[in-house]
């Protein structure tokens, strides 16, 4: 499927609601405001990315993959990325700057929070609860699932009862076999894998070719990246998208007001889009950048930042690597990639294990006979090369998966996104500076996990197993910076997303996340998105506006 | 475009790195150091500058010292070399037919679930592993 024409139209000159970022969430609010009428305008600062331009259906495609499609901006370094400071941090942030936002690259692993993670003071007494429950959020889920056309299986016990998934389950293949022999032994959870790819053909997707490509962008556009799946319905309905827009700060009136945004186009010149509404979408380094580059007079500590804790509080979700070696062929470079299985059996708090909170495992295949070498890096010549390179080829490749583990990591102030003092983008605005340290209990989490992984991986037949306890390039999940809550004292937004201190500035990505569960959190991204523009759309006449542009 | 001499060193580094063994053909027989490779680096042009420097290493040192102390000392140089090569190696039709890889190639979403519908049930019957919303 092609994309719609690139051509940035000419929007309104006051739109109603601004939307900064075309990702996951933009893409919804984009969707749901010109449904209903509203005059919206997007800046993302991106671009279109045209499905023929992924190469997971070509022999180059692990080569390229290293650099082209790599996920962490700095190493990609596109024109429509920025640096990143990461010298103060643990993990490298990952993310896609381009209509679709990170969907283009992600594993499209749809997992559904659990009802805990909506009461985590309440259940296991540490961080936060959310305003919201589970319930609340469930039919926002259901609609997103259909939206997206997730292939899953129902009845999954690990979650309340729920309604069917729009598509059936993607095979599990050999590995996924494998892997459920030994949790069966062990009579452990395990579930086939829910993801955001079309099982079969559905809309304008056509069905998963199994490339096992996913991470580098779908070439067959099963995926669901929402470029395809929202962006083209929502420029049918009057939306208007101006790419390569990168937003250098939401103006304000003289009553301190959101009232548009100054942004720099991609031949260089400053620009200003005015808006009555303005909702930030960017992800979670993104969006707290941007507010705190919105300082003003009326907002001398940044937008919307009266409690000081915008940038604060970020989680990124530490994630272990378990990967088993088998002397069965498991053909383990097909995808999807994608989980082929998943398991919640460590999911929950038991606080004999000497932390608090836990894990989702999910079943991944191991790719290409490049990218298995990956694994090799720093060693020994001769561990590597020579001999080896052939031995280690046959014994490893397409026999081997990894059990993944994303750690839940508990809200910290002191990780946080800062503005770099000397770091610019290609534009001189200031670039984001992370800074952010594993706790003890994530430690004690992950080393209890991977022990277990290690367990599943010998019930499964393993012949060798080798561990990563932490992959520092795994900060897919960019959460929790702008945090949502009750009590202006203590976050920035309220559970509609809705800023405590500048009633028409909204916040719907993941930045808003009181806690950041222990999986996968685009699905809940897009449904918390979902509720959050609903309840402006319900509410849009009586809407606060700026009294001047 | 690598030069004569230049691809002359490559192919002996190119050999060590990658020899023939366990029924696997040599880089220079898989046609990496004179086909391939310019492949892999109009692929990743990026690697390129590393790359020349680690064939620079190679030219007063034997093939296998010069990579032993390219690890060593310049290591990022040492993994464009790797990289390149290995990539380079792959894109071969031959070797990925040896190795039994298909390639990149379409295999439609098949269902499997009859060959776990049993192992299923037994995961239903362990029963529920989440906690209730506390009301």
């Amino acid at each position: 499927m092609s994309n719609p024409v690139s051509v940035n139209t000419p929007g309104p000159d006051i739109a109603d609601v601004l939307v900064i970022g075309a990702g996951a969430s933009g893409s919804v609010a984009v969707s749901e405001l010109a449904k209903a009428g509203i005059k919206v305008v997007c800046l993302e600062q991106g671009q279109w990315t045209p499905p023929s331009e992924f190469a997971g259906d070509k022999p180059e495609w692990e080569l390229v993959k290293q650099k082209r499609w790599h996920p962490n901006p700095n190493v990609r370094n596109h024109p429509s990325d920025y640096p990143i400071d990461t010298t103060e941090s643990d993990v490298n942030p990952l993310m896609y700057n381009a209509v679709g936002g990170s969907t283009i690259l992600y594993a499209a692993h749809w997992f559904r929070f659990m009802p805990s993670d909506f009461q985590v003071k309440t259940m296991d007494g540490v961080a936060d609860d959310w305003p919201f429950t589970y319930e609340d959020l469930l039919p926002f889920y259901e609609e997103m699932d259909n939206a997206m056309g997730v292939s899953g299986l129902s009845d999954d016990p690990a979650y309340p009862e729920g309604g069917a998934f729009p598509l059936p389950p993607l095979p599990i293949g050999k590995p996924g076999i494998k892997a459920a022999e030994g949790m069966d032994k062990l009579g452990w959870h395990w579930w086939p894998g829910t993801n955001s790819i079309a099982s079969k053909a559905i809309g304008h997707r056509p069905q998963c070719q199994r490339y096992g490509a996913c991470l580098t962008g779908c070439p067959a556009g099963a995926k669901a990246s929402t470029d395809i799946t929202h962006w083209p319905t929502a420029i049918e309905n009057g939306a208007h998208l101006i790419t390569g827009a990168r937003v250098r700060k939401v103006t304000v009136d003289k009553n301190g007001l959101a009232n548009g945004a100054d942004y720099v186009d991609r031949d260089g010149n400053e620009r200003h889009q005015k808006a009555k509404v303005v909702i930030l979408a960017a992800n979670g380094v993104g969006t707290p950048r941007i507010l705190l580059l919105s300082k003003s007079e009326q907002h001398p500590n940044g937008l919307s930042n009266s409690s000081d804790l915008v940038g604060r509080r970020l989680m990124m979700h530490p994630y272990a690597a378990v990967v088993g070696t088998y002397d069965d062929n498991l053909e383990s470079w097909l995808g999807p990639a994608g989980e082929l299985a998943h398991s919640m059996q460590f999911y929950e708090t038991d606080k004999s294990r000497g932390f608090v909170r836990g894990a989702k495992w999910n079943v991944m295949p191991s790719g290409g006979p490049l990218g298995m070498r990956s694994g090799y890096g720093g060693r020994p010549v001769d561990e590597s090369f020579g001999v080896n390179f052939h031995k280690n080829l046959k014994k490893v490749f397409g026999r081997s998966f990894e059990w993944g583990i994303i750690a839940e990591d508990l809200p910290d102030e002191d990780n946080r996104v800062v503005l770099d003092p000397k770091l610019t983008d290609s534009d001189g605005i200031p670039a984001p500076k992370l800074i952010y340290k594993s706790s003890e209990n994530t430690t004690k989490l992950i080393d209890f996990h991977v022990d277990r992984a290690v367990e599943a991986h010998e019930a499964s037949g393993a012949t060798s197993i080798s561990i990563t306890k932490l992959m520092r390039d795994c900060g897919w999940h960019l959460l929790g910076t702008t945090k949502m809550g009750n009590d202006p004292k203590d976050s920035v937004v309220n559970q509609w997303g809705q800023s405590h201190d500048v009633p028409n500035l909204f916040i719907i990505d993941g930045s808003v996340f009181p806690t950041s569960s222990g999986g996968n959190p685009t699905s809940t991204i897009m449904a918390n998105a979902l509720r959050s523009v609903r309840h402006l759309v319900e509410n849009f006449k009586t809407q606060v506006t700026p009294s001047e542009f | 475009m690598l030069s004569t001499e230049l691809r002359e060193i490559y192919t002996k580094m190119a050999d060590e790195l990658i020899p023939n063994a366990e029924g696997m053909p040599s880089a220079s027989e898989a046609k990496v150091p004179t086909e391939w490779i310019d492949r892999a680096l109009e692929y990743r042009p990026d690697l390129q500058a590393g790359f020349i420097r680690a064939l620079e290493f190679g030219k007063s040192k034997s093939p296998r010292d010069a990579i032993q102390s390219l690890n060593a000392d310049d290591s990022e140089a040492f993994d464009c070399l790797g990289v390149l090569t290995s990539g380079a190696y792959f894109l071969n039709p031959e070797v990925k037919k040896l190795i039994g890889y298909p390639g990149q190639v379409p295999s439609p979403a098949n269902d499997d679930i009859d060959s776990y519908s049993e192992m299923l049930a037994q995961v239903v019957e362990r029963g529920p592993v989440f906690r209730p919303t506390v009301k």
